[in-house]
């Protein structure tokens, strides 16, 4: 089965006035089509900003990044935003809901935003799954963290990404709702099929994927490739 | 989400559309003020009654600027002409106390030929040297009643009678009164000629171009489309003025709030941005919500228009301010285009900024 996702060599420097920064130092990962992979990670290993790079949210500096066959490194601004439009979906620590629009439009954003027009039968499908129905209505301000995590998810999900990346997704909620939001990812995993990447510090959450990578001053050195 | 983000923050909202609708009423009224003293002039100048207008070389259509550099004894040069029912010379005076005024100096014969004589509300025809006709408008707007003293050109006169409006100007005196006043003894400002049919005026104006070469002489049937800002001095440049400092406020205004909204909502950008908002998306949002801001404020910019000539009005009942519909949308477009392009700079920051950034914004 040819791999969702193929990192070969992956570099990320970061420039801080006139030093280098590396925060990825070669990486290859390879994930397959409806995995559920976690990474993890001290503080400042570089996992979030992998997850930025292969989210094609940043450029790499060097090396390859394939995402569903294209290679993010060559790709323009423009290319790659595309790309994040149809085949990434990600979900974040703090949720970024818009705070100024109800669960409802924050979800219709993302159809919105990809410009296929509103497709209700998919967001029917997604908010009963998620379990959002009778919270549609409501502004993030109005809604618990776990509520408001599930809502990012169902717009994380809702244009049928390829993969979903998750920046610890439970880093800012308490014990019973992280448990629901992982079972949910669990969850799409399991009955859509979804792939999912998810960055995590706890042990328990990472243990909710199939395979945890772990990292250490900007390199994958357990869990890189699939067994 | 445009709506929504609109109405997010209301105060700031608030004050945007405010200074955009101030702008554009700031257009209207200053287009319309200008544009009603000229059309209620012009109109004035018609409703004399004479066929045409001859003035000094290079003399203004708006009569108040001009001096007084005629000899009167024109006049009766003018007179022999053929087809020359009757001449009546005027004395114009610009009087600026208590409002702006013109004041007419008569020869009440000589003007009652041309103009076919005064309609009188109440008092009688100028016959003391001190006497003063004033307009029914004139009489309303301050008040003043006949048998009263007015004081204006550092005179003072014995308002003799009211008049229907619509003669010239809101002020007349008899002529050697005001050749005295402005040390114009024998001097005129105006001639107003009647012909004896209204088709001999081409012929008449010929006759008197042939008589006096370089003065100003001006069919009266033609007189209101002369009577734009274009044809006076300095006008078109000050309501251009005034127009450039409506659009700085309104391009300050929302520059201000479109720079602060961008700034305030980074994170939200690099939402957008994670989800596949192009560049052209994000700046189409904020064109957006200026352009409902430009729209609103337009709306009330018109709304406070007419609220304004309406107190103007009462305030001061003989002003004309005009309010077209046609600089109604000039406004509007020059507060939009001023509005898109105050918010075109922070759309293009917002649409530039990094989404990995702007993720982690604080």
């Amino acid at each position: 089965m040819e791999p969702i996702l193929k990192t070969e060599n992956l570099w990320k420097i970061y420039r801080t006035g006139k030093v280098d920064v590396p925060a990825l130092r070669g990486v290859d990962i390879q994930i397959l089509p409806g995995e559920f992979v976690s990474i993890m990670g001290p503080s400042g290993c570089g996992k979030s900003t992998m997850l930025h790079v292969i989210g094609g949210l940043a450029q790499a500096t060097r090396g390859k990044v394939l995402l569903d066959g294209n290679d993010l490194t060559t790709m323009t601004d423009a290319a790659r935003t595309m790309l994040r439009r149809h085949k990434v979906g990600f979900v974040f620590q703090r949720f970024n809901l818009l705070p100024t629009l109800d669960a409802y439009h924050n979800i219709v954003l993302a159809q919105h935003i990809r410009a296929d027009g509103f497709d209700p039968h998919r967001f029917d499908v997604v908010a009963d799954l998620l379990g959002i129905t009778s919270r549609l209505k409501h502004k993030p301000s109005e809604m618990s963290g776990g509520e408001q995590q599930r809502v990012a998810i169902a717009r994380a999900i809702v244009c049928e990404p390829k993969i979903v990346l998750a920046d610890e997704p439970t880093g800012n909620l308490d014990t019973k709702s992280s448990e629901a939001v992982l079972n949910l990812l669990a969850s799409l995993n399991k009955d859509l099929g979804q792939t999912i990447v998810m960055i995590t510090h706890n042990p328990e959450a990472a243990a909710y994927g199939h395979r945890v990578l772990h990292m250490r001053d900007g390199l994958v050195v357990d869990g890189a490739t699939v067994h | 989400m445009i709506s929504q983000n609109v109405l997010h923050r209301p105060l700031r909202t608030f004050i945007t559309v405010l200074a955009v609708a101030v702008e554009v009423t700031l257009v209207i009224i200053v287009v319309g003020l200008t544009s009603g003293l000229l059309l209620e002039s012009a109109k004035r100048t018609e409703g004399v009654g004479a066929d045409i207008m001859v003035q000094p070389p290079s003399a203004s259509v708006f009569m108040a600027f001009g001096g007084a550099p005629m000899p009167i004894a024109i006049a009766d040069k003018l007179r022999q002409l053929e087809y020359v029912q009757a001449v009546a010379p005027v004395l114009v005076q610009f009087n600026s106390v208590n409002g702006l005024d013109i004041v007419y100096g008569i020869v009440p014969e000589t003007f009652r030929a041309v103009s076919g004589g005064f309609v009188f509300h109440s008092g009688h025809d100028l016959q003391d040297p001190n006497d003063i006709l004033i307009d029914d408008v004139y009489s309303r707007s301050k008040k003043v009643r006949v048998n009263q003293t007015l004081h204006i050109l550092e005179h003072d006169f014995h308002v003799a009678g009211i008049v229907e409006h619509g003669k010239g100007a809101r002020l007349f005196v008899l002529m050697p009164t005001l050749q005295e006043m402005a040390g114009a003894r024998d001097k005129a400002s105006i001639f107003y000629v009647k012909c004896d049919r209204p088709d001999h005026t081409p012929a008449v104006a010929d006759e008197i171009r042939d008589l006096l070469p370089k003065y100003e002489v001006r069919p009266l049937k033609d007189f209101l489309t002369l009577m734009t800002s274009s044809n006076l001095p300095g006008l078109a440049a000050f309501i251009n003025v005034m127009i450039g400092i409506a659009v700085a406020i309104g391009f300050l205004v929302i520059f201000l709030s479109m720079y602060t909204t961008i700034i305030e909502r980074t994170r939200e950008i690099g939402v957008l941005k994670s989800l596949g908002a192009s560049k052209s998306y994000i700046v189409q949002i904020v064109l957006s919500e200026t352009t409902l801001l430009c729209f609103a404020g337009v709306i009330g910019g018109v709304g406070l228009s007419y609220l304004m000539r309406a107190i103007f009005i009462r305030l001061f009942p003989s002003l004309t301010i005009l309010i077209t519909p046609g600089w109604i949308a000039r406004a509007g477009l020059i507060a939009i285009l001023g509005g898109l392009l105050g918010a075109s700079y922070p759309a293009w920051m917002a649409s530039r900024k990094d989404p990995v950034e702007a993720l982690s914004y604080e």
